[in-house]
């Protein structure tokens, strides 16, 4: 009987976890656009609801109506299963990002002793999805955006994991609970050269997740949309819906690793979290409104040349601070 | 190793951009040949906005075609007019009042700072700066394009020259507006500048990438801010002065290097400088009426004229043959765009697929001027 | 060693000025209008579409000489006090390049460009046989303001 009722609160918390990334990835597409609109001095989506936050509601929908096209000459299986390799990844990761704790409940569905690892380790098997999209298409332009999107995911994340490693060295454990609970009394990031990793984690993180200023592998002005020029309907929603997930992935463990994750005075943890979450998420956004891309050449020179040198001697400097 | 080196094959392999493409600027059409990411041939295939303008000009009568000169350059109709009332009064020696001259240096001026803030914001956009710039460049412009709707009633497709003057005089108050336009566009160039020139991964796309030697420009005839980005001082406002533009103090800017970073330097240059000779023509605008009659019907005599104008985009010359008759025998229209993207397969070998994107927007071209 | 430090400290501070830039817009006031709802009053010189003040038309023939495009059509007989009649004053707009011509050319200002800008339409019909001589022709379109 323990075992059937473990089944259904595990089928409850699975729907809750995707159900939260659904709402949120569609609250950070209409929060997106405003960024972006407010910027450049125009409204954005204002029809749908309040200031148009049904909007991605609406989009979602045409999405799923929308007829999805499977072009002659595309390695079906590969092709197929490319959108799902995006997504699945970034979902698993929800498993061990702590959320705080609601009326006395952790809000974390395992808190695995190698938190980071997992992480890590997931992480990683994004760039399949989207190398598998790029090879499976047959289009020449997906092919060079999955070929410069494996190349670039691979180098940035050495910095990033660098990073993520001198966060790790300070908390003294790998379970992200405990790297929360070791911020206690000061977050990381006030730290001298913990704030020179977060700054290396969030740069390497940007373009892991292939956002402005590192877009290379989608470069509208080249490539038209990457790996994703041939994918259409329900299977570009799942790119979509991938690539946002990994954007709340990314800026909820800068906020974890970095910001003391759901530490803070007077409001509930869960809320100083998402406050957190998404106020890197903004930040993130304002970036990308504002500069445009590198190109694929200089963007390798600076993972290699500037970020993985100074996030190396920067874990040596930690080192060296914990064995004083 | 030797033996792994003898088994990898490697392809060149041909990638069509356009003519829907994201960023080339229209239905320009190239083929690019590829190794890896390095452009290894470049072909540019033109002709897809062709409407057969020089056909159409010579079934038109003189006055007639004036609209369609709007068509050439969309980006920069005034030029266009500009050019050809330029090209039939030479060609009739006819002459406008010191009004009508001022009038329309002060409204080619702000049709190159309009032009040029599209021009160099779309630069941005294909280096990846998304639409942020594009938009504050067209938030910009529309100042420009107000006025030009309050004064000759359209926003793109303006129709304002007339051989021998202009449609209309300037409305009631314009000059005050000129004036704020001047005031108000100044610290937004600068803005824009601070947005580009200081900033790390711009100057890092920009410098270096598609260098036109003085030489090469020359030999290839591009004109405008692309030939004085290569470093030669050549600007027909100055040089062969037509209008009034000898009585206005301005600096021609010039490039050292002649690269993507020199071309936007220069039209960012030359906008200030655009805004200075306005500045002196709305100062010393004289009192009177532009809108000139000389008749209805143009019916200059045989013979043959070529006149060139400094356009936004270069020289924009119109080689007009008349019979005697009320319609051109022949017209040919030198377009500075054309002889500017001749240059682009020139300077595409190479360099990374991206920086053929980043040449293409350097390079400013305008599609309807290319085909006409 | 110096200089690669350098160089990164003065790249990163370019870049928070372009941030400093947008940051700036970021709670500037919105220049674009919702357009349905809201709309743009039009400038006395807009050069919408052609009308005709029928009374006023003397049939010379003047903006059918002058249109670029050859979109207006007039034809007129002579009734028998050898006055001029109209047989049909006919506008097609598809050819229409709003250049503003006929207003121009026109001696009695009888032909001129109204401020109407929403020209979409659903019956192609409507704006290719637009007839000038009937004074509801643009009754059903939307009138914009003048400033």
């Amino acid at each position: 009987m323990v075992s059937i009722l473990t089944f259904i609160v595990m089928l409850v918390a699975g729907a809750v976890v995707l159900g939260f990334i659904s709402v949120s990835a569609m609250f950070l597409i209409w929060w997106e656009r405003k960024v972006s609109a407010h910027i450049q001095t125009r409204y954005g989506p204002m029809r749908v609801g309040w200031h148009g936050i049904l909007q991605s509601l609406a989009d979602v929908i045409k999405l799923l109506l929308k007829e999805n096209i499977t072009p002659e000459g595309v390695d079906k299986p590969v092709w197929w299963l490319a959108p799902f390799f995006a997504v699945v990844p970034s979902v698993m990761v929800f498993v061990c990002i702590p959320f705080g704790s609601l009326f006395g409940i952790n809000l974390i569905a395992r808190d695995l002793n190698i938190g980071i690892l997992y992480i890590m380790a997931l992480t990683s098997i994004c760039v399949l999805g989207i190398f598998m999209a790029g090879w499976g298409s047959n289009n020449k332009y997906s092919l060079l955006g999955g070929m410069r999107s494996a190349a670039q995911i691979v180098s940035y994340e050495v910095p990033l994991i660098i990073s993520m490693v001198t966060a790790a060295m300070f908390a003294g454990t790998l379970s992200m609970q405990k790297i929360v609970e070791a911020q206690k009394n000061m977050w990381f990031v006030f730290q001298p050269n913990m704030a020179l990793a977060f700054i290396i984690f969030v740069i390497s993180a940007t373009a892991e997740i292939n956002r402005t200023p590192f877009d290379i592998p989608e470069a509208e002005s080249e490539l038209v949309a990457g790996f994703h020029t041939e994918y259409s309907g329900m299977k570009f929603a799942m790119f979509f819906l991938g690539e946002y997930t990994n954007l709340f992935i990314v800026s909820a463990l800068a906020a974890t690793l970095f910001l003391g994750g759901w530490q803070g005075p007077f409001l509930p943890p869960v809320l100083w979290f998402l406050i957190k979450t998404y106020g890197i998420i903004t930040v993130l956004m304002w970036v990308r409104w504002t500069f445009p891309r590198v190109r694929v050449d200089q963007l390798m020179s600076f993972a290699w040349k500037v970020l993985t040198p100074i996030a190396l001697a920067n874990l040596v400097v930690a080192g060296w601070i914990l064995l004083r | 190793m030797d033996t792994l080196k003898e088994n990898l094959q490697t392809e060149e392999f041909w990638v069509n951009m356009g003519p829907q493409h994201p960023s080339t600027h229209g239905v320009l059409y190239l083929e690019v040949k590829l190794s890896g990411e390095t452009v290894v041939d470049l072909i540019t295939h033109i002709g897809y906005l062709h409407r057969g303008m020089e056909k159409i000009a010579e079934n038109r009568t003189y006055t007639q075609f004036i609209p369609f000169t709007d068509r050439l350059d969309y980006i920069a109709a005034m030029g266009n007019n500009l050019g050809y009332v330029l090209a039939v009064e030479n060609l009739m020696k006819s002459v406008v009042n010191d009004r009508a001259k001022y009038i329309r240096v002060i409204i080619a001026e702000l049709q190159r700072v309009a032009s040029h803030l599209v021009g160099i914001t779309t630069f941005a956009q294909d280096l990846g700066a998304f639409a942020t710039p594009l938009f504050y460049g067209f938030r910009e412009r529309e100042k420009i394009v107000e006025l030009f709707d309050e004064i000759c009633g359209n926003r793109l497709t303006y129709n304002y020259m007339r051989i021998g003057g202009l449609q209309f005089d300037l409305p009631k108050g314009s000059d005050e507006k000129i004036r704020a336009i001047v005031k108000y566009m100044r610290p937004k160039i600068d803005d824009l500048e601070s947005l580009f020139s200081s900033n790390v991964i711009f100057t890092a796309r920009t410098k270096g990438v598609g260098v036109l030697t003085k030489e090469k420009a020359i030999n290839y005839s591009v004109t405008g801010p692309n030939l004085r980005a290569s470093g030669v001082k050549w600007d027909l406002r100055k040089d062969e002065p037509y209008l009034c533009y000898d009585r206005f103090n301005f600096d021609i800017p010039t490039g050292a290097n002649g690269d993507s970073w020199d071309r936007y330097k220069v039209r960012i240059e030359e906008m200030r400088q655009s805004l200075r000779i306005v500045e002196q023509a709305i100062g010393g605008l004289p009192e009177g009426d532009p809108t000139v009659k000389i008749g209805r019907i143009i019916k200059p005599a045989p013979g043959e004229t070529y006149m060139r104008t400094e356009a936004p985009r270069g020289e924009l010359g119109f080689y007009i043959v008349s019979d005697g008759s009320t319609y051109p025998y022949r017209m040919k229209i030198r377009s500075p765009s054309f002889s500017n993207l001749a240059v682009l397969s020139e300077l595409a070998k190479g360099i990374k697929i991206a920086d053929v994107v980043c040449l293409l927007g350097s390079l400013d071209i305008v599609m309807g001027d290319i085909d006409r | 060693m110096i200089s690669y430090f350098k160089e990164i400290i003065i790249g990163a501070w370019s870049l928070v000025r372009g941030l400093f830039v947008t940051f700036k817009n970021l709670f500037s006031r919105a220049v674009t209008i919702q357009y349905p709802t809201q709309k743009l009053s039009m400038t006395e010189r807009y050069r919408g579409l052609a009308d005709l003040r029928v009374e006023k038309c003397i049939k010379c023939y003047m903006c059918v000489k002058i249109c670029p495009t050859g979109c207006l059509s007039l034809a007129h007989k002579e009734n028998a006090e050898k006055k001029k009649e109209f047989e049909h004053f006919k506008y097609n707009m598809e050819l229409c390049c709003f250049c503003g011509m006929c207003e121009q050319v026109c001696p009695t200002q009888a032909i001129y460009m109204n401020k109407i800008y929403e020209i979409a339409v659903y019956d192609r019909g409507k704006i290719t046989h637009i007839d000038l001589l009937n004074t509801e022709k643009y009754g059903e379109w939307a009138h914009p303001t003048v400033k």
